[in-house]
């Protein structure tokens, strides 16, 4: 191995071929590079953010799930409520980069240990919002269904459900964002989502990387509060007034 | 099972560096939770005295809400560099929400004949705020308190990506501190922010007029919900993650 | 299990046995409640294998690399010329320091990697000897790894190693030339990658043979102490010699008197078993790869990677095509 080691130092110098450089502003490493961002549009931050998107997507839909069905179970049996509140509430209290830690053992560094820990982000806020949508169903209501000769079934799903809808969007709204934001930690976990440039960018601390993922994450954070309080109005005409927000 | 058993022998055997650490964790937490008193109490309170600013107030909670702190965190080490400045910034822009929305909402949500009894006793406005609105404010502004801290102690992790120390640190060196200590570190950081908030609970209790306990546990139930962002007018937080 | 996990460039995923285990009683309780859902798994897409070619028809090799820039470069380097010559290569990027990758290695999650010599000695057999010269760190790896069941292949000619760099007008005010020299600043401040701590071409060893005992450490990713440095926040850094980033400002590298930080030459280790399914022709062009690794060479790579931003992909290909590698 050493003789072909010095066979081919001498038989070939090694040629150092030019890479290309970048402008000044990338290779100065200032604080933002627009031409850089733009040209890295493509093949950098639109898949993160498609990523990111998808990764919230997936949380929040399964999460939406879970929870809705344990609060309509704890919304028929009262002592439920109390020990799902506590186990959702612990899982949202542990810091997400602890919780993925906690995770890789059991779940691996999949997309799944990244999904488990974002939905477990989820069930708090939407179990207690959903709890609660359901519980201030107005009296009147439940006794005109009743009236009407509705069986519980029939009640819960055309009448309790329907009027608790504005809290289960308001509940929906906040997850979204939550998830959002915890999605960024993701990273920490697959190479994906809009925290996977924000890593990558600690390589050679570069500041446009940092600021133009760290930024795309804000804005769609808050474009999609934005969009959820569009739709919650769009979907609750009549809540409008006097509503928290 | 044999990395959680070897977590808690790595507890054992590290209690220094576990300790030295969550001192760390804590002071950086505690600046910044003082840091956003100062700037989001007074704003808050005096706002809801003057029952105005209610779209600021409430939007602020909202907006805050949505800002990722690893992309607040990012976005300062491409513009402050690495370290305490960064990581603060990230971790009072997280902080300052709950705290001023609540407190606008504590003092705005004071039940208005109340105050117009006071006045009618000849208080001055000044005396109005602080020996009616405040102390009936008083449990849902420490509930505001309370959620933010527990948002900082639990996203006060993060601060180990930019340099900024604290039990981040072991959890982001598993080179040196192996799985053992990742998993540790990942508990103890747990655990202290459920004991933060118990805490925060406690002497929420504590400082809560003994005739205004009954109603603040009523405010511990679920938030009457208009869409609101409900865990910030929940009684009890909906505490923090990140 | 930091951020050195990454999905692998194959879109499979790093995965390290290591990190199996049993659960804690939240994370199995919720992941029994999620598991219904599922979840996307991964999945390995092979290159298709010209026939005719030394490598066609060979077993599927899975290459690891490390979690700075160097090693993605490399990473890459061998993979694409092996793959030129019809062998099929996945290449798991981004798996973590030595530590962690070598628990990847031993667990047999990747059949091999490239690797730095004398960190091999300190961090992996924890064998703390000074060694006088490159061959003698070489021969010593090689007889460590091939007691456990892998190949060291030929060294590269580049060495790149730890050192520790302070800004001039520091070095100036306290005439720091050498490390040991740090002794007489008073308190400072060292900026390092995380596992420096624990490692004797380290603050370990810094200590031991250097009797440094000043030194507040502070952790940070690979990358981020120049900008500490930069910007005063550390008065010195953990550097690698043949890094982008020193082409990019003015700093004073310290001499290490005692080599404590060894001689770091690239050997890519190997599983045996791995060689000799693929047969000699694999060996051969991994060598030829290395053969063409000087510091030069690498310094400039990395700087196209570091500095000019390009993708380490792109870098790689365009050296080998012009080493006719590829």
């Amino acid at each position: 191995m050493i003789a072909s080691l010095s066979h081919s130092l001498i038989t070939a110098q090694t040629v150092i071929p030019k890479f290309g450089h970048a402008d000044d502003c990338v290779r100065q490493n200032r604080t933002f590079c627009w031409g850089w961002f733009s040209d890295h549009w493509d093949d950098v931050f639109q898949p993160a953010l498609l990523d990111h998107i998808k990764l919230t997507l997936i949380a929040v839909v399964v999460g939406f799930a879970i929870s809705i069905a344990c609060a309509i179970f704890a919304y028929e049996r009262g002592w439920f409520e109390r020990p799902f509140s506590v186990f959702a509430g612990v899982l949202y209290t542990i810091p997400s980069l602890a919780l993925f830690q906690l995770l890789v053992p059991v779940t691996g560094l999949t997309e799944l240990t990244v999904e488990v820990a974002l939905v477990s982000y989820t069930l708090l806020i939407l179990f207690r919002n959903t709890l609660t949508g359901l519980r201030e169903v107005p009296e009147d209501a439940r006794d005109a269904a009743r009236g009407m000769g509705l069986t519980a079934r029939q009640m819960l799903w055309r009448v309790e459900v329907p009027l608790a809808v504005p809290a289960i969007i308001a509940g929906v709204r906040v997850a979204t964002v939550t998830v959002i934001s915890l999605a960024t930690v993701a990273a920490f976990v697959v190479d994906e989502g809009l925290g996977a440039p924000i890593f990558a960018a600690l390589q050679s601390s570069f500041n446009t990387e940092f600021i133009a993922a760290g930024a795309l994450a804000v804005l769609l954070a808050l474009l999609a509060d934005a969009l959820l309080v569009g739709f919650q109005r769009l979907v609750t005409p009549w809540a409008r007034a006097g509503g928290t927000r | 099972m044999k990395d959680f058993v070897n977590a808690f022998k790595f507890m054992g055997d590290n209690l220094d560096l576990l300790v030295n650490k969550t001192v760390e964790h804590l002071e950086l937490s505690g600046a910044a939770i003082a840091v956003a008193l100062v700037i989001a109490l007074p704003i808050g309170l005096w706002l809801g005295h003057l029952h105005r600013g209610s779209f600021v107030a409430i939007n602020a909670a909202n907006v805050g809400r949505a800002l990722p702190s690893l992309a607040i965190i990012a976005i300062g080490l491409g513009i402050l560099g690495i370290g305490f400045v960064n990581v603060m910034v990230a971790l009072v822009v997280l902080a300052v929400p709950p705290i001023l929305t609540n407190a606008y909402l504590g003092v705005d949500q004071v039940d208005r004949d109340t105050v117009s009894a006071a006045e009618g006793m000849g208080m001055r406005p000044w005396q109005v705020f602080t020996r009616v609105e405040l102390p009936i404010s008083l449990p849902l502004v420490f509930t505001g308190i309370r959620t933010s801290a527990v948002y900082v102690v639990a996203t006060a992790t993060l601060a180990a990506i930019a340099g900024g120390g604290g039990l981040g640190d072991i959890i982001v060196n598993q080179a040196s501190y192996k799985l053992a200590g990742v998993i540790a570190a990942a508990i103890w950081v747990a655990v202290l922010a459920l004991l933060v908030d118990a805490a925060f609970g406690l002497l929420q209790r504590a400082v809560t007029p003994r005739g205004l306990r009954r109603a603040a546990e009523v405010s511990d139930a679920p938030p009457p919900d208009e869409g609101a962002a409900a865990p910030l007018v929940a009684g009890r937080p909906v505490p923090g993650i990140e | 299990m930091t951020a050195n996990n990454r999905k692998s460039d194959e879109g499979g995923y790093v995965h390290s046995k290591a990190m199996q285990g049993v659960a804690a009683t939240v994370a199995l309780a919720l992941a029994v409640v999620v598991a219904a859902c599922g979840s996307s798994s991964s999945s390995s897409k092979t290159t298709s294998t010209p026939s005719g070619k030394p490598g066609a028809g060979k077993p599927a090799v899975t290459i690891g690399d490390k979690n700075f820039t160097e090693q993605f470069i490399l990473g890459q380097l061998y993979a694409q010329a092996l793959r030129a010559k019809g062998f099929t290569v996945n290449v798991k990027n981004d798996i973590g320091s030595s530590e962690l990758i070598d628990k990847a290695l031993t667990s047999g999650q990747i059949n091999g990697y490239p690797e730095y010599s004398g960190i091999v000695l300190t961090a992996i057999a924890h064998d703390n000897k000074s060694y006088a010269s490159p061959q003698a760190t070489y021969d010593a790896v090689k007889k460590f790894e091939n007691g456990r069941g892998f190949e060291v292949l030929t060294m590269t000619p580049f060495n790149d190693v730890d050192a520790l760099a302070v800004k001039p007008p520091y070095a100036q005010q306290h005439h720091l030339t050498q490390v040991p020299d740090l002794k007489g600043v008073g308190r400072f401040t060292l900026g390092a990658p995380p596992e420096f701590k624990t490692r004797f071409t380290g603050l370990v060893g810094m200590k031991q043979v250097y009797g440094i005992t000043n030194v507040n450490f502070k952790p940070l990713a690979i990358g981020l102490q120049y900008k500490a440095l930069d910007a005063g926040q550390i008065q010195a850094a953990d550097v690698f010699t043949t890094d982008g980033q020193l082409q990019r400002g003015s700093y004073t590298i310290l001499k290490d008197p005692k080599n404590i930080f060894g001689f770091q030459n690239v050997v890519p280790i190997f599983s045996k078993k791995t060689l000799t399914a693929e047969g000699p022709a694999f060996t051969e062009v991994i060598n030829a790869v290395s053969a063409k690794l000087t510091i030069p060479a690498m310094q400039q790579m990395n700087a196209a990677v570091d500095l000019d931003k390009n993708n380490p992909t792109e870098v790689a290909k365009k050296f080998l095509q012009a080493n006719n590698l590829l």
